[in-house]
């Protein structure tokens, strides 16, 4: 069964003890903290940093200021754009659910980074060595049935770990059970062909002007990677039609020239 | 004596200051290899987490590959639509083919976050992925190429049972070149179907594999024009005006075509072109001036005829070409992020002097291979 997790981001409280958990448990070590015009800490995902919670302030119509606390991490595509980019299978989705991504066989070409519509995919810059990073859907503790280390964390019940069918019933429960709390659409339900993470917010990923940092809402409900797949079923017969092609007229101009070269000897014989 | 030491580096017979430039940037381009190898990326380009690609992308790998295009065009143009006429360029044509292709897996090697993998794709295999088969035919075509290479090397030790063996077997050679080039140049440009959100309207086509393809054939024809012509001066041969001009000919046609799919392509989706910001910029410099004029250019027969109009001509639409790669990788993908992106110099350094090692093989190539013979050609 595949699994998900559901961020109902109402409920958060942006007190980070997820992005904590995170880091230790995937032994990461610590940033150094930054004044910035924001309250999220720190500014960017990177290979150090799988999750973070984006902080931001919206005023409601009515002119009240309320807080949003957004949890940013890879989203776990069902069909994902990265696993299509790669070129030497390096990241591969699994049935339980999770993106996961093999160190041994990275090539470091970042196609990955270029292709994910979240971005998500980070670099070891700093390496002489580096590989890519991300978050890992806690993989390896799911395969000794463990939560994810940010979810057994999480002190309000913002991140429910579970399998994802339930998980997405349970969203559009809380959604119908209260209308004015959350905005009625489940992100990450149908986009980009549906991921393993389902945000429930309290208004819309444009209204929180974040749909230029890695909330996108004009994916479309088909997968990035199908683009790239069509292209390549389409490689053998442009392979077979070329090379045909190429056969045929060559041999077709060469004859041509022949007969062409022989007419006008017969022109020169008969005048 | 005094001669003699003087012959211990390939230039002329005096080191000019053409070559004494190449010689700082090849040396000023091996440190800064080094550096890159053993610094790694972070420390030494400008790419970050926000532009994972970079000038070695654009321009070793897409500018460098379109630009080698001639060798397949010409090797089309000869063998397949029998123009026997364009046969004195088919070798110049292949040589400066050979070193794009080297270009780019040299560009790639160190563009790798782990250049010493670069043989992954071969046993790991992923047949969904764009860049899986752009390895495949880059690996394979560069194989022939160099094949073509030692060929014509083998025609100089005058190896004649083995050219035999090799004349027998050369369509297959030329029928798979132009296969796995028509694959691999249109490919290139399909890498980029996976992110439309992240690309400038402009660029963002899912017409982009077809319009790379063409603009290839462009990037080769105006190259192998160019070569020609400098070459001619260079070496002290006879311009051969009369085969460019119908190359010109051919390169405006192709230059129209192109041009009426930029357009249709534009129009079919709809695109805001008419506005003013720094994309549009680009963009306007690319469709009207590099792809527009010269093809306006070479509908004169004073132009075609001319070196001095061939120059212009070739020169603005070989320009063309590698300003697309730009615009496709950077500008247009430049729009999305706040953050901005100009190479580092060790990126610049690393660029140029593959440009100057290309010149330093090319010229060796000149003088040591039957480039410009044709009395020794291999075809029966
Ligand atoms: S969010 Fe990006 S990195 Fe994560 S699975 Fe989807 S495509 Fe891959
Ligand atoms: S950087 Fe590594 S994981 Fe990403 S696409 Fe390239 S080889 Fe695959
Ligand atoms: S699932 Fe694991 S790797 Fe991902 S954010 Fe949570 S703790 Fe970090």
């Amino acid at each position: 069964m595949s699994k998900a997790i559901l961020i109902d981001t109402t409920k958060c409280i942006g007190c980070r003890a997820c992005q904590v958990a995170c880091k230790s448990w995937n032994d990461l070590k610590g940033g150094k903290a930054t004044f910035s015009e924001t309250w999220s800490n720190p500014r960017y995902l990177s290979s150090n940093q799988f999750t973070r919670i984006i902080f931001r302030e919206i005023s409601s119509p009515d002119g009240q200021l309320h807080w949003h606390f957004i949890s940013r991490r890879c989203m776990h595509c069902h069909d994902p754009a990265c696993a299509s980019a790669c070129p030497v299978g390096a990241l591969i989705k699994m049935p339980e659910g999770p993106v996961v991504y093999d160190d041994g066989k990275c090539i470091g070409c970042r196609y990955c980074m270029m292709a994910c519509p979240f971005q998500i995919p980070k670099f070891q810059w700093e390496s002489a060595v580096p590989l890519v990073r991300k978050c890992t859907f806690c993989a390896d503790r799911q395969a000794i049935n463990l939560a994810p280390a940010c979810v057994t964390t999480c002190p309000t019940g913002t991140l429910l770990f579970g399998d994802r069918p339930e998980l997405l019933q349970e969203a559009h429960r809380r959604i119908g059970a209260q209308p004015g709390r959350y905005y009625p659409e489940v992100y990450g339900e149908k986009i980009a062909g549906g991921t393993s993470k389902l945000f429930l917010t309290a208004v819309s990923f444009e209204e929180l002007g974040l749909t230029q940092a890695g909330f996108r809402t004009d994916l479309g409900n088909t997968p990035q990677g199908l683009r790239g797949r069509e292209w390549m079923s389409k490689v053998p017969y442009v392979a077979l039609a070329v090379g045909g092609l190429a056969v045929g007229l060559h041999y077709m101009n060469k004859r041509r020239a022949e007969v062409h070269a022989g007419e006008r000897q017969e022109d020169e014989n008969d005048g | 004596m005094a001669e003699k030491i003087e012959k211990w580096y390939p230039g002329e017979g005096k080191l000019t200051t053409g070559w004494a430039i190449i010689y700082v940037i090849l040396v000023l381009g091996f440190v800064s290899a080094c550096a890159r190898l053993f610094l790694g990326l972070g420390a030494t380009t400008n790419l970050s987490d926000a532009y994972p690609w970079g000038l070695w992308v654009s321009f070793d790998i897409l500018a460098g590959v379109a630009l080698a295009g001639g060798g397949f065009t010409m090797a089309a143009a000869i063998y397949i639509f029998n123009l026997k006429k364009f046969e004195p360029l088919l070798r110049p044509a292949k040589l400066s083919a050979f070193l794009g292709y080297m270009m780019f897996v040299v560009g790639l090697f160190f563009d790798l976050g782990q250049p010493w993998r670069i043989w992954h794709p071969l046993v790991m295999w992923n047949p969904h992925s764009v860049l899986f088969e752009v390895s495949w035919c880059v690996m394979l075509y560069t194989t022939v190429l160099s094949l073509d290479l030692f060929i014509i090397g083998l025609e100089r030790y005058g190896k004649q049972s083995w050219i035999k063996f090799f004349r027998d077997i050369y369509l297959v050679l030329v029928v798979a070149g132009i296969m796995l080039s028509t694959l691999h140049q249109s490919s290139l440009g399909a890498l980029f179907l996976l992110m439309p959100q992240k690309m400038s309207d402009l660029w963002a086509s899912g017409a982009i594999g077809p319009l790379f393809f063409t603009s290839a054939v462009i990037g080769g024809m105006s190259v192998v024009t160019l070569e020609s012509l400098i070459s001619a001066r260079v070496y002290k041969r006879k311009q051969e005006l009369g085969i460019l001009s119908d190359l010109g000919k051919g390169l405006g046609l192709v230059l129209l075509v192109y041009f009426a799919m930029k357009v249709t392509d534009l129009y079919a989706r709809g695109v805001t072109v008419w506005v003013w910001d720094k994309a549009h910029f680009f963009f306007f410099v690319e469709l009207f001036g590099t792809v527009a004029l010269p093809a306006l250019l070479l509908c004169f027969k004073e132009v075609r005829q001319s070196a001095k109009g061939l120059y212009w001509a070739a020169g603005l639409a070989a320009f063309g070409v590698v300003l697309n790669r730009f615009n496709v990788s950077l500008t247009s993908y430049g729009g999305y992020r706040q953050i901005s992106y100009f190479p580092s110099f060790i990126e610049i350094i690393i660029t140029l002097a593959m440009v100057a090692l290309g010149i330093v093989i090319f010229d060796l190539g000149m003088k040591y291979l039957p480039i410009y013979k044709s009395e020794l050609t291999v075809e029966h």
